[in-house]
């Protein structure tokens, strides 16, 4: 067992230090570029894993979030003259704030309701944002270009290496994960239990959302430029989605590897084949039906499987090497071969 | 007899025209084992329902300690005090055994430690340490009888709702969830039980309350209850 | 403005009619396959597509090819339904959640691939209807009510005739009811579940196609239409509780009346954001739809 904690401590530290220097070492423009996508990309997608692998509900309108961030830092930022960080705060906060508008009648009803509402939300938040003025409309907005892209990978590393971390503290750490988990296998359930769904339910929602708006926040800034297809187009939730369910739902690793994974396949084919832009709408959507149907846990679900199920291979073996010599090992008997034969000791203690 | 811990006063419950439950009124008093018992559709998961705030009452009052808790949510109520099990059992399949007891540990022990500590102290008390890292899924039915015992006892309740959780066991099964349910009288936590195994409720309940159709037909000690001419007919009404 | 009243309610409860038979097929499907089509404005937009090809073909009237677009996505549909089935029945777990995320993808994949082989531009199915229209004044009103709405009002009701006999009148109805209340229990008593749920997909799906077949002629198609399509599908099914078909005809005409006012009446630019307001308030007031009857 220590062994592979400290394995695991290696592993996290080589990481760290990787990430940190990465946009020190890398003197190639595109290659920091990408740095910079994959982070926001990893960020939107173990955000979006939040309300779907934990809780088993399917946001379909996410890049809302990522859209009211980006918009409410550009304006606050641009038209209010406040500071960039206050306006990135405060754009944090709307999307929050929107993830609980909507999430709060919505989620208290089945997933399909919520599946569709949210899509709705999005497509209409999007309509919203071309028929302002406030928003520039379908030209969209322009924000005074800093160019200094070593900054904006620091900013969006550190601001998705801390939802990282919070998430994973609070999903794989705390009693929240085991929650939302028990909310996704059985919600009616989980009520017994002294569980309230609805509550939970939001608060996570909240918790996918806000991250989402500060990552939206930070894009607005690095790009200089954004428009309502972009940031609040389908294309986000959609990429996002993909990242996700490739990467394997209900874990962290897995989308942020996903996202990698898909942002780099993405980012050549673009280079290779610009003139068919819409064929990556087609490739989106065989990947992730096709997920669906062939990988349902992602390919970080098929690797864990298939140590788990090497492991269970062994200790299977020996449990029945043990339960081949009875008397030495009644106990492992009992476990393996008739699971309830033993109940009356413990009743005891 | 001890001040009574739920106390239930004509309640009613209407599932459109139909009155799934009517007029029902009894105690159960602290440290008691009550059983409710009646033929098939008398109303038994109902009346459990609306104890543990699944279904709000159409009409009547149930108490709770002294205090009204018809209409409250079952989150509410689980923290109250109040436990439960189903008929149809409801593990979270994709966790683990341990995981299943952790999360209703929660309830009062916030802190991941403590609860796995009492998650732990649940699953010997119910003879299932030994499955603790299985996946729920994989439970045998008496397992998951078991387990959902287990996570309505890690509310620690002073009161717990049995639904069915001995039948469908074999004989030998049957006995060990009996003995539990007697070891968990043992430990001060007052019991209503519904089952069909007469066997079973006859020898351990305290007092018996009998539904049919909704209505209440009779209540009383076991021995008393069996003769009631009324019950006998309910009973034989229905088939043997 | 008030002499333009009647004609909104006209436009409306024309506009609902094709509302109607864009959500009536899906909802159907939904009650008893349980599953979300993220692709139902998808097939819409296919069936047009394949009405606007074969009118270029033949340079006969759209109206005439209804019957060969049905029959085309029924088979598309029934050959697409054990996919479903297979997602549905396979995800340990999670079989609703991916489904709908198999069925999204489904959605991305057909448009994506009608914007290759399409192109983006707007198109319009040449049909006779077109060119007629009624036309009358009473005092300060004036209505217009042209032909090929009224044709597509007519193909909506008898379409909802048509399945309400199905699924009242036949055993194939009986069938299909059944499934949908009880599946298990309905294959114990010996109804062929895989084949009831491939037949009502593939009704669905043939009906979405038929129905792009009017859009495209009414109003007009391209290869983006879909999602919308899908919002106004999703909409109508909320608002009618889910699975809730006799509640589909009141919320399509509701929808199709909101529409039309905003079109007259306020700023059509914000037709989405007033449907998706109206929905949002229903969700929060009455989670189950107008009816209270939604699952």
């Amino acid at each position: 067992m220590p062994d592979t904690v400290w394995k695991k401590c290696v592993v996290v530290a080589g990481l760290a230090v990787f990430l940190l220097s990465f946009p020190l070492l890398v003197r190639d423009a595109f290659l920091l570029r990408l740095f910079t996508e994959a982070l926001m990309w990893i960020g939107l997608a173990i955000t979006w894993d939040l309300i779907a692998g934990y809780i088993g509900y399917l946001n379909f309108g996410h890049g809302v979030f990522f859209g009211f961030g980006a918009y409410t830092t550009t304006i606050l930022f641009t038209k209010a003259n406040l500071p960039f960080a206050l306006s990135l705060a405060i754009g944090g906060g709307v999307a929050a704030l929107a993830a609980l508008i909507i999430g709060w009648p919505v989620l208290r009803l089945r997933g399909a309701y919520f599946a569709i509402a949210t899509w709705a939300f999005g497509r209409a938040i999007m309509q919203l944002a071309l028929v302002l003025d406030v928003t520039g409309g379908p030209d969209g907005m322009r924000l005074p270009p800093f160019l200094n892209p070593h900054f904006f990978a620091y900013v969006m590393l550190a601001l998705v290496g801390a939802t990282y971390i919070v998430l994973w503290v609070l999903l794989e750490r705390a009693p929240f994960g085991l929650k939302l988990k028990a909310i996704r296998e059985d919600e009616s359930g989980s009520l017994a239990i002294g569980l309230n769904p609805a509550k939970l339910k939001l608060q996570a929602l909240v918790l996918s959302a806000a991250p989402a708006g500060l990552i939206g926040g930070v894009y607005a800034y690095w790009i200089t430029f954004i428009d309502p297809s972009s940031v609040f187009g389908d294309l986000v939730t959609d990429q996002a989605v993909v990242m996700a369910v490739f990467g394997g739902l209900g874990t962290l690793i897995g989308p942020a590897i996903g996202a990698v994974f898909f942002l780099t396949f993405k980012t050549y084919f673009w280079a290779y084949l610009s003139d068919f832009q819409v064929l990556y709408l087609i490739i989106l959507g065989v990947a992730i039906a096709a997920c669906v149907v062939f990988l349902p846990d992602g390919i970080w679900g098929a690797v864990t499987r298939r140590q788990e199920g090497r492991r269970a291979l062994r200790k299977g073996l020996s449990l029945n090497q043990r339960a081949a010599a009875p008397p030495a090992h009644p106990s492992a008997a009992g476990t393996s071969v008739r699971p309830s034969v033993r109940p009356r000791d413990g009743e005891e203690e | 007899m001890a001040e009574p811990i739920l106390r239930l006063e004509n309640v009613s419950k209407a599932f459109g025209g139909l009155k799934a439950v009517n007029q029902v009124s009894f105690d159960v008093s602290e440290g008691e084992i009550v059983g409710l018992i009646g033929p098939n559709g008398a109303g038994k998961t109902t009346v459990f329902n609306l104890i543990s705030g699944y279904d709000p009452p159409t009409e009547g009052s149930i108490s709770f300690n002294g205090c009204e808790i018809s209409g409250r949510k079952p989150y509410e109520l689980a923290a109250v005090g109040i436990g439960r099990t189903f008929q149809i059992v409801k593990p979270f399949a994709g966790l683990s055994v341990l995981d299943n007891v952790t999360v209703a540990s929660y309830l009062r022990y916030p802190a991941q430690r403590d609860a796995r500590r009492k998650a732990r102290e649940v699953l010997e008390f119910i003879g299932m340490g030994d499955r603790a890292d299985m996946p729920a899924a994989g439970l045998t039915l008496a397992g998951r009888k078991r387990l959902e015992i287990g996570k309505a006892l890690a509310l620690e309740p002073k009161l717990i709702l049995l639904d069915e959780v001995v039948a469908g066991l074999n004989p030998t099964e049957a006995d060990q969830t009996v003995q539990l349910i007697l070891s968990i009288r043992k430990s001060g936590v007052t019991t209503l039980i519904v089952e069909h195994i007469m066997r079973v409720i006859m020898g351990i309940s305290h007092r018996v309350v009998v539904l049919n159709y909704g209505s209440l037909i009779a209540q009383g000690a076991p021995e008393e209850v069996a003769r009631n001419p009324q019950v006998i007919e309910a009973y034989l009404g229905e088939s043997k | 403005m008030l002499t333009l009243l009647p004609q909104a309610i006209i436009d409306g409860l024309l506009l609902g009619g094709i509302y109607l038979t864009v959500s009536i097929g899906f909802s159907l499907a939904y009650g008893v396959l349980h599953i979300i089509d993220f692709a139902v404005g998808e097939w819409i937009m296919l069936g047009a597509f394949l009405g606007l090809y074969l009118t270029a073909w033949t340079g006969w009237d759209a109206m005439l090819f209804l019957p060969a677009v049905f029959v085309v996505f029924a088979v598309v549909g029934w050959f697409t339904q054990p996919l479903i089935q297979r997602v549905t029945s396979g995800a340990k777990g999670r079989p609703v959640l991916m489904a709908l995320v198999f069925t999204f993808g489904l959605a991305l994949t057909f448009r994506g691939a009608a914007q290759t082989v399409f192109g983006i531009f707007t198109h319009s199915l040449p049909t006779e209807l077109a060119a007629g229209s009624w036309y009358w004044e009473l005092g300060p009103f004036m209505m217009t009510v042209p032909l090929v709405r009224l044709a597509g009002l007519v193909y909506a009701l008898a379409i909802t005739v048509g399945l309400t006999y199905l699924l009242k009148r036949t055993d194939l109805g009986l069938a299909i009811r059944a499934v949908a209340q009880h599946k298990d229990a309905a294959g114990l008593m010996g109804v062929n579940i895989q084949r009831t749920n491939a037949v009502v997909y593939s009704l669905y799906v043939g009906i979405s196609a038929m129905t792009g077949v009017f859009i495209g002629a009414i109003i007009s198609l391209n290869s983006g239409m879909g999602p919308d399509l899908s919002l106004f599908a999703f909409f109508v099914v909320v608002l009618a509780g889910m699975g809730y078909l006799p509640g589909v005809p009141w919320a399509s005409f509701l929808l199709g009346l909101i529409q039309s006012f905003f079109l007259i009446f306020f700023n059509p630019s914000w037709t989405l954001l007033a449907v998706f307001t109206v929905l949002f308030l229903i969700l929060l007031v009455s989670p189950t739809g107008l009816f209270r009857k939604g699952v």
